[in-house]
This record gives structure tokens, C-alpha cells and sequence, in this order.
């Protein structure tokens, strides 16, 4: 009966890639991920804190994913995006689809990088790296 | 540093975001308007004093942003004092990309035309400040 009511072709490749994918993460194992995302972002607060200038939003890191928002006084978030993109590091910079929230905290934007599985301390290092760059050009 | 960068950093734009020219507000002014780009969080004010021919004056803006959008501001406010309001009227997209002398993806051409955008709204009559236009592209 509820056939008729079914548009169109469903998405069956999509249903079977994220089978695919919950396949692979349960494989790797949840709580090995989500060690390792906290351990990364626990690593990426602690280095983003020691650089001057910086400075990240949001809870400490055994509270929250491994997501990392920061400001870096007197650059743009947008500027500090585009720099490190010449490096290969890809963050995002704007409102995150929370303005208000920036609102709130009075700021124009935020710059924030994301860690995940795949991601590694030297990554996190090599953002840091990228974030003295920015501050040399704009200093 | 890699190209892209020196590029879109020039001297010139650095130079320009650091130190701003015009920079400040005029009040009462005869031309005066306010924009943003919601989805980066550029704003700009231009205000725009005109002289007995209708040229322009004195000029300043104020506002944040990132040093693209700033720097095209400040440019652009040098650029078009003794200008009359009919020569502001043709100022081009083409003009302010010269002037920066960078190439730019869609993305940062918001930015840079941010300024461009206010001064038009505000030569064609649109001579009001809003707070929060909210006009378009709410997909942030």
C-alpha cells in the first residue's frame, strides 16, 4: 500500500554506503574513536592557548567533540582560513551557522578546526605552525 | 611563502588593513549607508560629505572585517574624493578588483566588493544607516 506513495527510485546506494560505514566504524570500535578524538582535541586546546593571541571558545576538551573555535586578535577569521589553506590545512571561518551565538560573544566570526579519526598530533602541530605564519604577515 | 598568498596579501592590502585610510565616521554626512555580508560577518559604513558642485568632500568608514574587505574600503575612499556623484555611479566591479590587483575566488569577491555595494546603496538615494539589513544570503 504505501508503495504508491513512493516517489521515484530510493536511495539504495545511499543506504547501502552507510551500511558500509557504520560497518567500518564499528570495526575500528566507537570507544577507540572516541578516545582518540579526545586526546586530539585535549592536545589541540593545550597548543592553540600557548600561542599568543589566541583565543578558543567553547568548553574544555573532555566536554565537547573534537571541534576547536578560536579568534586570533587582530586578524579576520576569513584572513587566518585562507592562509592556512596555503598550507594545505583546511579550517572554516564565518558564523558556523550560529550568529547568534557571535553575537553574543561580540565577535565577527570565529576560525575552527575539526579532528577526527583520521587526523594526528602533527596535524595539530602544523596548524600551530600555520597560525605564527598569520600572525608574521598581519603582525 | 607559496604565491597565492603573497598574492592575496600583497604589501599594498596589508598596508592598507593596518593602516586605514578615512577611517572614522562623519555626522552629519549627505550620503551615509550601511551593509554587511551576513555570511562572514564584513560590515561596512561609508559616509560621505558632498561639496556645493556635488563632489565629493570628505569621505570615511568605519567597520570590520577581514583585510580584503577593509582594505578595499580604504581604497576605495581614497580613490574617490572630488569625484562627482555621477562618477560614483559608474565605479565597476572592474575598478575595485584594479585597484586590489589580486584575483579572487567568489567567495573573498564579497568581500571586496562589500565597500563597492555600500557606496552604490548609498549614492542611489538609499542615503539611510540600517542596523541590520538582513538581506540576502541567510544560508550561514
Amino acid at each position: 500500500m504505501f508503495h504508491k506513495f513512493e516517489a521515484g527510485t530510493p536511495a539504495i546506494a545511499e543506504g547501502i554506503g552507510l551500511g558500509a560505514a557504520v560497518d567500518y566504524l564499528l570495526n575500528v570500535g566507537l570507544d577507540r574513536i572516541h578516545q582518540h578524538e579526545q586526546a586530539i582535541i585535549a592536545y589541540a586546546l593545550e597548543r592553540l592557548e600557548e600561542v599568543p593571541g589566541v583565543t578558543v571558545l567553547g568548553p574544555k576538551a573532555e566536554r565537547k567533540g573534537g571541534v576547536a573555535a578560536f579568534t586570533l586578535a587582530g586578524v579576520h577569521p576569513h584572513d587566518i582560513a585562507q592562509i592556512l589553506d596555503t598550507d594545505g590545512i583546511a579550517v572554516r571561518a564565518g558564523h558556523h551557522c550560529a550568529m547568534p551565538l557571535h553575537d553574543r560573544f561580540q565577535i565577527p566570526a570565529t576560525a575552527r578546526a575539526s579532528f577526527y579519526l583520521y587526523n594526528t598530533t602533527e596535524e595539530v602541530d602544523k596548524l600551530i605552525n600555520g597560525l605564527y605564519k598569520v600572525k608574521e604577515l598581519f603582525g | 611563502m607559496a604565491d597565492i598568498m603573497d598574492d592575496m596579501y600583497r604589501e599594498v592590502i596589508l598596508d592598507h588593513y593596518k593602516n586605514p585610510r578615512n577611517r572614522g565616521k562623519l555626522e552629519p554626512a549627505d550620503i551615509s549607508y550601511e551593509d554587511d555580508n551576513p555570511l562572514c560577518g564584513d560590515r561596512i559604513r561609508i559616509d560621505i560629505r558632498l561639496d556645493e558642485n556635488r563632489r565629493v568632500k570628505e569621505v570615511a568608514f568605519s567597520g570590520q572585517g577581514c583585510a580584503i574587505s577593509q582594505a578595499s574600503a580604504s581604497m576605495l575612499t581614497e580613490e574617490i574624493v572630488g569625484k562627482s556623484v555621477d562618477d560614483l555611479k559608474q565605479i565597476s566591479k572592474e575598478d575595485i578588483l584594479e585597484l586590489l590587483g589580486i584575483e579572487l575566488g567568489p567567495v573573498r569577491l564579497k568581500c571586496a566588493l562589500l565597500s563597492l555595494k555600500v557606496l552604490k546603496a548609498g549614492v542611489y538615494g538609499l542615503d539611510k544607516t540600517t542596523d541590520s539589513p538582513n538581506s540576502t544570503d541567510q544560508s550561514a
